[in-house]
């Protein structure tokens, strides 16, 4: 299955990589196995999406100059004029983010925590100089599930089991997952039991730091009386321990006012 | 008295208002011009923002009042008084209204349908037997798209009368799929293996969750219901992946999905069946279960 490669590097998000006509680039990233193939009048795409037992942390890249095996699903696109630059995009879910802690966390009455959750991200491939979009692709499968009162109102969400880790230093550092540090205050008097909560990953912008992670902006909820009048907003700054990062991708919707309150809402499910 | 005639039909052909028939027929057209021009626009203005079932509604309805407003105007320009017209729309009425019940039933039917909005353009129903997309809600029927593509116009009248199931109505549905197991099996141990079927499927939401319940001791089986929950629009593929894993599952775990037995008992005072061989006895190899054959 493994075809013999060039070379094998490091992939970067957000760097255009140059292809000759007949290359193809073979990415391992994620859950995802990923071949783009530059043709004298077609780029192609091919994914493969598998659960490994253990979860990948690095991505590698390599160049081939033969296809890959036919039996991988093949999208196929237009290539315009002479253009040979690829350039991979991370993108935010495009649906909120259900975290659910494996074991649940209690934050007592007046207290605050802060825990650092990854999200699976989206693969946008472009090409050219505008980086026109030709797919996306989850590098994970995710999961849904229904955030609502009942089963008539609410929204569909992904779903992600979390550790819900208090240390960032536990917090494994995936080139396909983003981490968003959520900070949570418990103004009220009574333990808070954090057992779901909902990130808006729709409203969060992507930054790539030197190391080549992917942080979001943080996402502070504030609970003052109940569950239901949680305020909640997204930092405009990125934490410190992120380092010196660089925007790689925009939110995919904007923070509208109505869009907010929907989503406090249902913060706690 | 050929002459005779002829001045006749030529003073009758000379009496009649050319010019205002003329202008009350432009009007006519006009007013289909711009009704359907003005409706067009309201449709394209209300795409964006709307609905498909309001912007028909919303549309329908700009045509229908723009058209009744030049058509009032036309009848006036052709020297018909409205006063009269109505007095004689009056008695058509009546007489209209005993000749033609059934349209007047679907009709009345119609406008508590857009009332009560119980589906609207786009979602999928079932009215008794039918199941079907709705493409369209109008006068005296609603149209409907079958999954193999037939066309079918139900009366207005049969949907306020019957009971109808929308079944795009919420974003999420639960299946239901029955799964008998041999009465030898361990029933907690299938529930477990199911369990683990909806977590490991994407389509399978997390919450609500799946669950399993032992319904019955049926026949020739222990009748359990795996009931979990996915996305509306994928109810069709999520129901046939998942009784292709629930087979694949427990062929691998070694746990018989039997079909009917029946077991005839003689009763103590009967005389002992007598079976005979017919052929020699020859071991008849088992064919190999699905999961044997994909590995």
């Amino acid at each position: 299955m493994d075809i013999e490669t060039e070379s094998r590097r490091d992939g970067v998000w957000a760097q255009p990589y140059e292809l000759v006509t007949g290359q193809t680039q073979h990415h391992k990233l994620g859950h995802v196995r990923l071949w783009v193939t530059l043709l004298e009048k077609e780029w192609q795409v091919r994914t493969e999406t598998r659960e490994p037992e253990t979860d990948p942390v690095g991505w590698t890249e390599s160049i081939d100059h033969r296809l890959p095996p036919a039996s991988e699903s093949l999208k196929r696109f237009v290539r315009e004029g002479s253009t040979s630059t690829v350039t991979f995009i991370p993108a935010v879910a495009n649906l909120p983010t259900v975290i659910r802690p494996y074991h649940p966390l209690t934050i007592p009455g007046g207290m605050r925590c802060t825990i650092y959750v990854g999200t699976v991200v989206w693969m946008k491939i472009c090409v050219g100089q505008n980086q026109t979009l030709l797919t996306e692709v989850p590098l994970a499968v995710p999961s849904l599930t229904w955030v609502g009162r009942n089963t008539m109102e609410g929204e569909l969400c992904y779903a992600s089991p979390n550790f819900g880790r208090l240390v960032l230093e536990a917090v494994p550092k995936r080139a396909w997952r983003a981490v968003t540090p959520v900070t949570i205050i418990n103004r009220r008097t009574e333990p808070l039991l954090l057992e779901r909560f909902s990130l808006p990953t729709p409203l969060l912008s992507l930054h790539q730091n030197d190391r080549g992670e992917l942080w979001t902006p943080g996402v502070v909820v504030e609970v003052a009386t109940d569950m239901n009048s949680a305020s909640l907003h997204v930092d405009e700054g990125l934490l410190v321990a992120a380092g010196p990062c660089k925007k790689v991708a925009p939110a995919r919707e904007k923070a509208a006012k109505g869009r907010l309150v929907r989503a406090i809402d249902r913060v706690f499910g | 008295m050929a002459e005779e005639l002829k001045t006749g039909a030529m003073s009758v052909f000379a009496d009649i208002a050319w010019g205002q028939w003329i202008s009350s027929g432009f009007l006519l057209l006009l007013g289909i011009v711009l009704a359907s021009f003005a409706a067009r626009s309201v449709s394209k203005v209300m795409a964006k923002r709307s609905s498909r079932h309001h912007t028909v509604m919303v549309r329908r309805l700009v045509f229908y009042i723009i058209f009744l407003l030049f058509g009032v105007a036309a009848l006036r320009e052709a020297g018909f008084s409205l006063d009269v017209v109505l007095g004689a729309a009056g008695i058509l009425t009546v007489a209209i209204g005993f000749a033609s019940q059934t349209s007047a039933s679907n009709m009345i039917s119609g406008l508590f349908l857009l009332v009560e909005k119980p589906f609207e353009i786009g979602d999928f129903i079932e009215v008794e037997t039918i199941m079907g997309e709705v493409v369209g809600i109008d006068m005296l029927s609603v149209k409907l798209r079958t999954r193999d593509n037939l066309y079918v116009r139900i009366p207005n009248e049969t949907l306020i009368k019957t009971p109808v199931v929308n079944r795009s109505r919420f974003p999420i549905r639960r299946i239901d799929l029955q799964v008998g197991i041999a009465y030898a099996e361990d029933a907690e141990k299938v529930e477990a293996l199911l369990l683990e079927l909806a977590e490991k499927n994407p389509a399978c939401l997390e919450e609500p969750k799946a669950f399993v319940l032992v319904t019955a001791f049926g026949p020739s089986s222990v009748d359990l219901q795996f009931s979990f929950w996915v996305p509306k629009d994928k109810v069709l593929e999520s129901k046939s992946g998942m009784l292709v894993a629930v087979k694949k599952t427990l062929d691998r775990a070694g746990i018989e999905i039997p079909f009917p037995h029946t077991s005839i008992y003689a009763g103590s005072h009967s005389e002992p069946f007598r079976v005979q061989l017919m052929a020699p006895e020859k071991v008849i190899e088992k064919e190999p279960l699905d999961v044997e054959k994909d590995s």
